[in-house]
């Protein structure tokens, strides 16, 4: 089924049904998650919040495709992801998805353009270049380009980052504490681009914080403890 | 497109930042010393062939111990075919009071038919093209002949009875064979003097060669016509055909130095895939976010096989000059030993050394190449996600593979490929659970052990598997060069001193019947003690049972080797004493002529058994002969020793010389000037000269292998380079830690020189170990002599393992404690 997908959508990009996951441990099996059901609109913003072994990395790694549940689905624009070959969740990724993390998972070797650029290369985009520019621009890093990782601040690799997700005018973006390994007024710069980008390109925002002041600036707000939504 | 670009840029960035350097170290180790064969038998195979016809002199050639009819060379006449002649033979010659065997070389005015001659001045200076050789009543010497003489040119020079005038050093003949015998210097000689020299006799040993030229039509109906004439003591040779002795010992040669660089190319890949298991695991992270912003797995894999692929390309290419470099070397190393004009290498055997480059980097480095493919991208968001190690039977399947596909490419022999593959496997397997068993040993003492000692120890049982192959790569290495330069140095001194005191040092040989008794009644008077005289008639073994001996032979066996030349047949009325009879008649029968008694070893090869019927062709005729029995010699005993004994009488019908052994004293060398001034004929074999000789040609040879060594020992530095660094950043958190805990710099750097101190230590005592072995078993077995362990082995291989290992290893960690505790303890 596919429908017309606008601004105004009320139709769930991205749904959760059931969704369990268990892993087997040397004390028998264990529930990371139980029964999580959700729905998110177009263009929403979602904070998933709780305490350390909550579940909400494990809930964010199933909604983006990158692990399979033990059980439950995944809808994304109408298709369940989980039951998609690990090259089809990857496409999926490839099609749909950004990245934010919370150790930003720059690439060592590559300059703060080459990073940026590197999701639209992969897509075979020719204006790749001209792209990476004109967001890390956007991210005031514009006299910053031909910079490695390792000569940026956490900050600045942070809006490397972010420029890096927001390249591709991704549908969804996934952000894993965006600010865990940032001072406060940092974090805070972070965060208002983030969510200023994510206004620019209507993206769908799904955020794992222990932040509440983050969680506020969100939509909607998932509360989970011990693996539930609570 | 842009995937490929986005892999060169990888690649760029990941050398720029030294990553893969060890790795491409390694690639380039193995293909330069694999490409230095690759080229170098190449070139002797392209010279062979494409200067066939001036490596015969000639079109076609037909050589043996007899003359030819006169109706053959009437019969080429015909044919239109030009023709030449050339006989060889050894004769001492004897000036100034010095005494020299040289190789005498009397050629027919129309020599070389095709080549060329080239001659000089005694300095060098006025080298000259010669169609044609040495006029009558001169002589032309190889340089080497003038001081050892005491001649110059000019000079006379008296071959037999000859008196001949030196006019010219002869520094090139086309067709200069390759056996013991050409390693005396050359005289060549007009053959119009050949019959004044007095020199040749029925019954001597000497070489015939007749060459023809002339249109390729001619020359097929002229060989073609002279096949089934033929006998089995004579070869025809043409540009078709590789010269049997040349060509068997080139491709001994290739064999024995491509099976060498075999070691390097698997030392090398212990290298490559340790630095690339580093690679991959320090793109684990890289790869996680490359899956995670959708690349599938198979789009990972070809992004870094496109990486390594770029990699060996340009390692191999420069590999590949690097080998080229290496093989001009060995050229030089070798001059004297090669033909001086060499065809450049072909294209292919360049394409061999670049693929066989390519084809080592993916058999060592695809095994952990492959476990990218398997990295989940679920890694971004948890650390602790590491994909499964590649199975075991791919490593070292595709490494087996690769060294099995090497070996054969060498020996060209399913069986021995397999048999050197299952010694080399045991051999390794035995020194590694010898490794393996040690580290556990030393694990229990630890706590035994002050701290210093302790956390030394524990750098090499960190990780046990590095540490045996870094001892396993270096032990072996050490073992080679030391193997190299004790073959060199010391193998025929202590083989020459376990002979007895006065055991004989000179043989004679070409003693004329009718010279005999005047001869032993000569060494008498000057109180020289002979051992026995031995007549001596040439013949060749044909027939075994009426069957021809071709059907009997293992390729490269004793057997072959002997039925391809002549063999010296004698009689006896007593079997030599040291000879013990092994089967067959223990009773020798001097009364029943046509017996015969076969060298055991021989018989062995070519499955003789007592009662056998032997047939062998004595020039012309045809001799039978009932073996006997079969028995042991002790080669090594400087008598004179057969293969073939009959019974008296067996040879009377045949023209013979004689051949006896004598010793003489340093101090009485000059009797032997006497002897041949009477005796001009007779050739001395001295076995002191011979034996200098030998040693001369073996330096020459192990310093070419040794060119192969230094590659070896090129890629134990990288394995030993490559495990410290794929431990570099444990030891990094390590030193930080201790540091922080209060560890001074001094003790960090102490427990590393003792972690590589023990490494090399360990790795020189297995060498030591090693090299006893092979020692003890090449003494005992091939040379028959006891072995004496040698102390300063004992002292110097473990020292050396010592030195170099702690050298460079050191080396490797010394940015371990240069960063900040802090700093580190953070990341």
């Amino acid at each position: 089924m596919t429908q017309s997908l606008t601004e105004n959508s009320t139709f769930p990009i991205i749904a959760a049904n059931s969704l369990c996951k268990t892993v087997s441990t040397s004390e028998g099996p264990l529930d990371i998650l139980s029964a999580i059901d959700l729905s998110i609109n177009f263009a929403e913003s979602i904070a998933i919040v709780g305490e350390s072994g909550s579940g909400k990395s494990t809930l964010l790694s199933l909604l983006a495709g990158l692990d399979t549940p033990s059980s439950g689905s995944v809808i994304v624009k109408g298709r369940d992801i989980t039951q998609l070959s690990e090259d089809g969740r990857a496409a999926f990724r490839h099609e749909l998805v950004g990245f934010v993390f919370q150790s930003f998972q720059l690439l060592p070797g590559l300059t703060a353009l080459e990073n940026v650029m590197l999701p639209l290369e992969l897509k075979g985009d020719s204006q790749a270049e001209t792209a990476a520019r004109a967001l890390l621009t956007r991210v005031g890093l514009a006299h910053r380009l031909m910079h490695t990782p390792k000569q940026l601040s956490g900050g600045e690799q942070q809006r490397v980052a972010l420029a890096r997700a927001f390249v591709t005018q991704p549908a969804i973006l996934f952000a894993d504490e965006p600010t865990g390994n940032l001072d406060s007024k940092t974090g805070a710069h972070i965060i208002d681009l983030l969510f200023e980008l994510n206004q620019e390109q209507h993206t769908t925002l799904i955020l794992v914080t222990h932040d509440a002041t983050l969680a506020a600036r969100c939509l909607h707000t998932i509360h989970l403890a011990g693996g539930k939504r609570v | 497109m842009s995937r490929f670009n986005l892999a060169l840029k990888l690649l760029w960035r990941e050398s720029r930042s030294g990553e893969l350097t060890l790795l491409a170290l390694a690639l380039l180790i193995a293909v330069s010393s694999s490409t230095t064969i690759s080229l170098f038998a190449d070139r002797l195979h392209r010279t062979m062939i494409s200067q066939a016809a001036e490596f015969l002199a000639a079109d076609l050639a037909l050589a043996g111990a007899t003359p030819i009819s006169a109706d053959w060379l009437q019969k080429a006449n015909e044919m239109g075919l030009a023709q030449s002649q050339t006989t060889e033979f050894n004769s001492v010659l004897l000036e100034n009071e010095e005494i020299l065997l040289a190789s005498v070389k009397a050629v027919s005015d129309a020599y070389p038919l095709r080549g060329f001659l080239k001659t000089t001045d005694a300095e060098d200076l006025n080298t000259q093209i010669d169609r044609r050789g040495p006029e009558p009543g001169q002589a032309w010497v190889e340089k080497r002949i003038l001081p050892a003489l005491k001649l110059k040119l000019g000079d006379s020079l008296t071959v037999g009875e000859k008196k001949l005038l030196i006019s010219r050093v002869l520094s090139y003949e086309p067709d200069k064979r390759g056996n013991f015998y050409s390693y005396s210097p050359r005289v060549m000689i007009n053959l119009n003097d050949l019959q004044a020299t007095g020199v040749i006799q029925p019954g001597s040993r000497v070489h015939y060669a007749f060459q023809f030229s002339g249109a390729e039509a001619a020359l097929t109906n002229f060989r073609d016509w002279l096949k089934p004439l033929l006998t089995p003591a004579q070869r025809l040779m043409d540009i078709h055909d590789d010269r049997p002795e040349l060509g068997a010992a080139l491709s001994r040669a290739e064999q024995y130095l491509g099976l060498s660089s075999i070691i390097v190319v698997l030392i090398a890949g212990v290298a490559i895939a340790m630095s690339t298991q580093r690679y991959t695991e320090r793109n684990f992270n890289t790869t996680a976010l490359l899956r995670c912003l959708g690349c599938k797995q198979s789009e990972v894999i070809w992004l870094y096989t496109c990486q390594f692929l770029l990699l060996g390309f340009f390692t191999s290419v420069v590999g590949c000059l690097l080998g080229w470099l290496a093989q001009q070397g060995i050229f030089v190393l070798l001059k004297s030993l090669l033909p001086e004009q060499l065809a450049n290498p072909s294209l292919l055997a360049y394409c061999f050394g670049f693929l066989n480059g390519l084809a080592i980097l993916f058999g060592f480095a695809l095994p952990p190449l492959l476990r990218l493919q398997k990295v989940s991208p679920l890694r971004v968001l948890r650390r602790d996600l590491e994909p499964t190690p590649s199975s075991g039977w791919l490593i070292y399947g595709l490494a087996a593979t690769l060294v099995c596909a090497l070996i054969w490419r060498y020996t060209e022999d399913l069986k021995m490929t397999a048999m050197i593959l299952g010694v080399g496997l045991a051999a390794l397997l035995g020194l590694s659970l010898l490794i393996f068993g040690g580290l556990k040993l030393a694990r229990k003492l630890l706590q035994h052990m002050s701290l210093h000692w302790r956390f030394g120890l524990q750098g090499l049982l960190r990780n046990s598997r590095a540490s045996v192959s870094q001892i396993l790569a270096f032990s072996i290495t050490l073992t080679a060069m030391a193997l190299s330069f004790t073959v060199r140095n010391d193998l025929i001194d202590n083989w020459q001193k376990q002979l007895p005191a006065e055991a004989p040092n000179h043989f004679a040989l070409n003693i004329f019947s009718e010279q005999q008794a005047a001869f032993a009644a000569d060494l008498q008077q000057t109180f020289i003690s002979s051992s026995r005289f031995y007549p001596v008639v040439r013949g060749r073994l044909t027939e075994i049972n009426a069957e021809p001996v071709q059907q009997r032979v293992n390729k490269d066996s004793q057997g072959q080797e002997a039925t391809q030349r002549e063999l010296s047949l004698t009689t006896a009325a007593i079997l030599p004493e040291d000879n013990k009879i092994t089967a067959g008649d223990e009773t020798w029968h001097i009364d029943q002529p046509n017996l015969v008694s076969v060298e055991q070893k021989l018989a062995d090869s070519l499955k003789i058994r007592p009662g056998d019927q032997l047939t062998f062709s004595v020039g012309s005729e045809k001799l039978s002969a009932t073996v006997a029995n079969l028995r042991n010699v002790q080669w090594d005993t400087m008598r004179p020793n057969f293969y073939m004994i009959f019974t008296p009488g067996s040879l009377d019908a045949y023209p013979s010389t004689f051949l006896t052994s004598f010793y003489l004293p340093k101090e009485h060398k000059q009797l032997l000037n006497r002897l041949l001034k009477k005796y001009p004929a007779i050739t001395i074999l001295e076995v002191d000269q011979i034996l200098l000789q030998f040693k001369a040609i073996l330096a020459q040879l192990t310093q070419a292998v040794n060119l192969l060594l230094y590659f070896a020992l090129l890629a134990g530095f990288s394995v030993l380079f490559a495990a410290v660094y794929a431990t570099l950043d444990q030891r990094i958190y390590e030193g930080a830690l201790l540091r922080t805990l209060g560890a001074r710099l001094g003790f960090l750097r102490i427990t590393q020189l003792i972690e590589f101190g023990l490494l090399g230590g360990i790795a020189g005592v297995l060498a030591a170990i090693t090299t006893e072995a092979i020692l003890f078993g090449l003494y005992h077995q091939v040379l028959h002599i006891a072995y004496r362990p040698s102390p300063y082995l004992w002292a110097l291989l473990p020292g050396i393992g010592v030195a170099g290992v702690t050298l460079a290893g050191y080396w490797g960690v010394r940015d371990v404690v240069k960063q900040p505790p802090l700093l580190v303890l953070r990341r």
